[in-house]
């Protein structure tokens, strides 16, 4: 959320700490702060307010109050700490039709109102955190909305019908079928937006005519918008349910900041305060009076008290507080403390919707107390209850296969094409759940089969260690499974393939790992659940080799270009020392050297060294190449080798 | 550079890490448990004190699966901290596991995002556990794991099934790594909330204690320098070679 920093000024006055020190009071004890940048005056704080304080916090006062408490200060000027004495109206009719979904309606009456421009403050106030000024009514709804949490809507009181007995009716109901709703146009937006409600959503209806006007929570409709010929108005400050305001603005893809709000859950104790003060505020930048309210509030909350035990408090966060010490804290977040024999009752601040339960006050005391007071305990070696033993065996079975030649390698669990099919996949080729690792392995094989130069390899052995998923009456089995694949010729499988599987099948065997698998086409999949079941309990893992030393290196995506050298050299030379000159001279694009053929013949040995050139910024073409080679020609030549 | 039919494969940069982590933590107790991939939405989000309309349950973020495949509404699950769960309600205190696993996010894959990755999950349940022993194992995890002493510090933060919910950064006091000397935010963590241990069958008045989660993939990730997630995923033995 935007914050305004003199705006936060505006209720700590002078207890407002410079910016770097309100950034560090919040990261440190309440929110992390993504940004804070001066713009003309001001500084804007971009604040990532915590879900469970998205009741409270998605206001300027909120966050003022939250410094106060940090800062051990009472707020200068607290719009939310007021006596309301407001006038109550006898002409409006209120009926709320599903009273889960609307706890609390309540209006306010104001006549003789002059719309026109907001004063300079009050633009600059809004600008500051990004929000245009349209008129000095629709500025107050917002600024107030800004200010402590709670969304408003005013209406032009002319446009409505009223009852036989001359009142305003407002209905608030589940909305119709197929009924439309044209709603307020967006403030950049030119074209109207008209919905097709689905029946869902919970409505704001002129009940006399029984007239959708607006999606409540969400936005208003333009029936009975403020405009320049509007003199009296009703404003709205009214409490819906979190879910409903969500699924209805996720329905219909409207992002308010309404919505941001009502789907947080503020404070139903807060329409009185917001409509005292937005008549407040219109009283002095619109002029008009105040005719009365009237407030539709069935089944009011009233605030419960917790029990916050002292031993409670220190057990779990680690500390040793005194007593004195929590009760200040308490205090200082503005709940109402009791002393008890084991600690205190505690009634939480009216705004705050998140402490419901002693510990969520052990968070508070956390916190705010610091939590970089909590004293790490260092823990002591202890025997394990048990050892893992698919985990173990997985562990074994790899470091078999790696002695094979075979890499492990990891794939999507999703299919294009298998049993289980999800009911919102992310994408058409992800839309199942993989019933077997071979048709994905087949894939890596021949994808990587194309890399074998660039890898230094001859063949392609790769192994993954993972679950597969398959239908079994109404449930799914889920079962782990071990797949190997083998492919040598880059076109496709081979029967050289199998027999490089079946040897390493046989090598599980001699080292217990007994299946009845067997190669086929290049690849073999294994039930490792059934294969762990029956072998020994283990009793200890084996020795882990930790943190070795490897340098990741970024990998070209480009084709390579390879080219072969054979030559001559005289049985008393070392091959290192003619690959060192062969690397000298094939410059910075040569990848790889490979020797893949050595073969003795009267004293003299033939080397065959093959080369892997490959470009980071694009594919390389033979003619760039080509200097390289000549290059490695002369020099193996002036080191006296004969080339082939 | 020279490699022939006799050369050794190479292991998943993931399941070296995962082996050291378990290696750590089994020394102090922790015992290395599982569970199911394919979750019910019971254990994934009702037994961890997730409200029922909670943002995350939307099938923007979770895999839902078929209702007519199910006979409980089934999810893929989106963290570890289901065998939390699972494992409290079939074992008495003290309880000491890691859960490393993967998980799934229904969310548009980048380099920084995966809709599959690996989590892994720590719990210690006890009489009197409290922060002090979350700080000390956390600090004793990763100076291990990253070879160096390592202090780590607690910020405010918010999961439905842990209270006080705490963001943990780390900085590598020593060592030369490049990941020395700064703040680096790393992990969740907090105190088992008091209705996930009781819905667990554990008496939160007897019992108190401390999870925390970490991304298996952003370790590796950062201790190695690579910069695309979606690669650990892909096969290309152009990367799991080098390890």
């Amino acid at each position: 959320m935007l914050v305004s920093y003199n705006w936060l000024k505006d209720y700590l006055g002078e207890d407002l700490p410079a910016v770097d020190k309100v950034v560090d009071l919040l990261t440190v004890h309440s929110f992390e702060v993504e940004s804070a940048q001066e713009k003309e005056n001001d500084t804007i704080i971009d604040i990532k307010v915590l879900p469970d304080r998205a009741g409270d916090c998605l206001s300027h006062r909120g966050v003022a109050r939250e410094l106060a408490t940090l800062l051990n200060k009472n707020l200068a000027f607290d719009p939310l700490n007021v006596t309301v004495h407001l006038p109550v109206s006898n002409q409006f009719k209120i009926t709320i039709t599903e009273d889960n979904l609307c706890t609390r309606f309540m209006v306010a009456h104001m006549t003789g109102v002059t719309v026109g421009p907001s004063p300079e403050w009050l633009v600059e106030r809004l600008s500051a955190i990004g929000q245009r000024s349209i008129n000095n009514i629709v500025d107050a709804t917002n600024y107030v909305m800004y200010a402590v949490g709670q969304p408003l809507h005013a209406y032009d009181a002319d446009f409505f019908t009223k009852t036989s007995d001359g009142k305003w009716h407002f209905l608030i109901r589940q909305a119709k079928t197929g009924e439309s709703l044209p709603l307020l146009k967006d403030k950049n937006a030119l074209d109207e937006r008209n919905i097709i409600l689905s029946g869902s959503e919970l409505v704001i209806a002129d009940g006399e005519k029984d007239l959708a006007i607006g999606l409540a929570g969400v936005k208003g409709g333009e029936y009975a918008g403020v405009s320049a010929h509007t003199k009296n108005i009703i404003l709205e400050a009214a409490h819906f349910d979190a879910t409903s305001v969500r699924q209805t603005a996720r329905r219909h893809g409207i992002a308010t900041d309404a919505v941001k709000r009502f789907e947080n859950n503020p404070s139903e104790f807060l329409p009185p305060l917001a409509l005292n003060n937005i008549t407040d505020l219109i009283g002095k930048i619109a002029g008009g009076k105040l005719e009365g309210v009237f407030d539709m509030y069935p089944n009011p909350v009233t605030a419960k008290s917790v029990l916050v035990r002292t031993e409670k408090v220190n057990q779990v966060l680690g500390l040793s507080l005194e007593s004195v010490e929590i009760k200040t804290v308490l205090k200082r977040l503005g709940a109402t403390v009791e002393e008890v024999e084991s600690g205190f009752l505690v009634t939480s601040p009216l705004e705050r919707n998140d402490l419901l339960l002693e510990v969520n006050y052990i968070e508070e005391v956390g916190r705010i107390h610091g939590l970089s007071n909590i004293v790490s305990i260092k823990p002591v070696s202890a025997i394990l209850e048990s050892i893992n033993a698919n985990y173990f065996y997985s562990q074994k079975i790899r470091h078999i296969l790696l002695d094979q030649g075979f890499s492990e390698v990891m794939t999507s669990s999703f299919r294009k094409q298998d049993e289980i099919q999800l009911q919102n996949a992310l994408a058409s080729d992800k839309e199942f759940l993989r019933s077997s690792l071979l048709p994905t392995l087949d894939e890596v094989l021949m994808q990587n089969a194309q890399n074998v130069d660039v890898l230094g390899l001859r063949d392609i052995r790769v192994f993954e260690i993972g679950n597969v998923f398959k239908k079994k009456g109404n449930r799914i089995e889920e079962n782990l499974v071990l797949a190997l694949g083998v492919q040598t010729k880059k076109t496709g499988h081979t029967p050289a393939d199998d027999k490089i599987l079946n040897t390493t099948l046989e090598a599980l065997r001699e080292n217990g790992i007994v299946s009845g698998g067997e190669g086929s086409k290049g690849l073999c999949e294994i039930d490792l659940k059934t294969v762990i079941e029956d072998l020994p309990v283990p009793t200890k893992y084996e020795v882990v080799e930790m943190g070795r030393e490897v340098t990741y290196k970024t990998f070209s995506f480009y084709p390579a270009i390879v080219r072969d050298i054979a030559l001559w050299a005289d049985s008393t030379i070392n091959k290192e020392k003619i690959r060192k000159i062969i690397e000298s001279s094939a410059g910075s694009l040569c990848q790889r050297i490979t020797l893949f053929d050595e073969f003795a013949k009267e004293g003299r040995v033939s080397y065959a060294f093959r080369l892997v050139f490959q470009s980071y910024d694009k594919t390389l073409t033979d003619v760039e190449v080509e200097p390289y080679m000549e290059m490695i020609y002369k020099s193996v030549k002036d080191a006296g080798f004969e080339s082939r | 550079m020279i490699q022939n039919k006799n050369s050794k494969g190479h292991q998943h940069p993931i399941t070296i890490m995962i082996d050291e982590i378990n290696n750590i933590f089994s020394e102090i107790g922790f015992v290395f448990a599982e569970g199911p991939e394919v979750e019910t939405e019971v254990y994934n989000f009702d037994r961890l004190n997730v409200a029922k309309d909670h943002p995350s349950r939307d099938m923007q973020d979770t895999f839902w699966l078929k209702p007519e495949d199910v006979e409980f509404p089934t999810v893929l699950r989106t963290h570890t901290s289901p065998v939390q769960a699972r494992y409290m309600e079939s074992h008495e205190p003290p309880i000491r596991i890691i859960v490393p696993g993967k998980v799934f996010r229904n969310e548009t894959t980048d380099a920084t995002h995966e809709a599959q990755f690996y989590q892994f999950e720590g719990l210690y349940i006890d009489k009197d556990v409290n922060l002090g022993h979350l700080k000390g194992v956390l600090e004793y995890f990763l100076s291990r794991l990253f070879k160096g002493q390592t202090e780590i510090r607690f910020r405010p933060s918010y999961f439905p099934f842990v209270e006080p919910g705490l963001e943990v950064d780390m900085r590598i006091v020593d060592g030369d790594s490049k990941l020395s000397g700064r703040w680096i935010e790393i992990m969740g963590a907090g105190m088992v909330h008091p209705n996930v241990l009781r819905d667990s069958g554990i008496d939160p008045e007897k019992y108190s204690g401390f999870a925390f989660g970490v991304g298996v993939d952003r370790l590796v990730m950062m201790r190695y320098g690579i910069d695309d997630i979606r690669l650990l995923y892909s096969g290309d033995l152009r990367l799991v070679n080098q390890f």
